[in-house]
């Protein structure tokens, strides 16, 4: 009992500096979206290529919907409840998908091209950077689901699937700015 | 144990029906008004605070918890 209490108490050392680690990262890769943000305002100023709004405020709901059913997912294997925990993380797959079909099929395949100046090369390095923050959530939570569907994880020990969970949310955070940023600040200019 | 699961289901709901709430906000002045930046930012800002706090549990960094 001792050994266990023990491996325990190490268990959540190990997650303070692991939840740390997380956020440093964050951080980093905060600065390379804020990057991409202070383009979109230095070129685009307060214009904005027209594009399709009723496309943006979809993908846009799709993704808060995904980062609804993460913290589904989460809540329920901290409560050991494996089959809402994997069901939650499928949909939340399913969801992501959903939004970089918006993306890649139906606004990368728009009027505007990356070759359309400014306006072509900011709209597709942003969406294009995030959509890969995206897929590589996607493929996380793939990875977790298989794990959890194997039997890892517990309401003790389940790092894996929370810091799946932050990261989902953190792709979720960054199209929190991207969103306005392209779709809804400046006037419209039609190319 | 299960009202604690419900408590926190519950409280997933509350933050996604703020954020749709917040979108729908900020889709209105952008219709009405675009180039309101500052307005539509400090939306985004507000929508942040809620996903940092809510979804990506930033409070663990500092505070002790059961798991």
């Amino acid at each position: 009992m001792a050994a266990i209490t023990s491996s325990l108490a190490e268990y959540q050392h190990q997650l303070r500096n692991n939840r740390l680690g997380l956020w440093l990262f964050f951080v980093s890769e905060g600065f390379l979206f804020t990057a991409l943000l202070v383009t979109r305002f230095y070129l685009w100023g307060n214009t904005r290529p027209d594009l399709d709004q009723l496309l943006g405020l979809t993908i846009t709901v799709v993704l808060l919907i995904s980062s609804f059913f993460m913290n589904r997912a989460e809540s329920a294997i901290a409560h050991d409840d494996r089959s809402e925990f994997l069901r939650n993380l499928l949909i939340t797959a399913a969801l992501g998908l959903a939004f970089l079909g918006g993306v890649i099929g139906f606004e990368w395949t728009g009027h505007i091209r990356p070759s359309d100046g400014a306006f072509g090369a900011v709209l597709y390095g942003m969406t294009g950077m995030h959509a890969l923050h995206v897929v590589s959530g996607v493929v996380f939570i793939l990875i977790v689901w298989n794990k959890g569907r194997k039997g890892e994880f517990s309401a003790e020990r389940h790092w894996g699937v929370e810091s799946c969970a932050i990261w989902w949310h953190y792709v979720d955070l960054v199209w929190v700015f991207f969103y306005p940023a392209i779709y809804l600040m400046g006037t419209a200019i039609h190319l | 144990m299960e009202a604690k699961k419900k408590a926190a289901f519950r409280l997933g709901i509350y933050v996604l029906i703020g954020l749709a709430l917040l979108t729908g906000i900020e889709y209105y002045i952008a219709w009405v008004s675009p180039t309101a930046l500052t307005i539509l930012f400090v939306i985004a800002l507000l929508k942040a605070a809620a996903i940092i706090q809510y979804f990506m549990h930033v409070t663990s960094l500092w505070s002790e918890e059961e798991h």
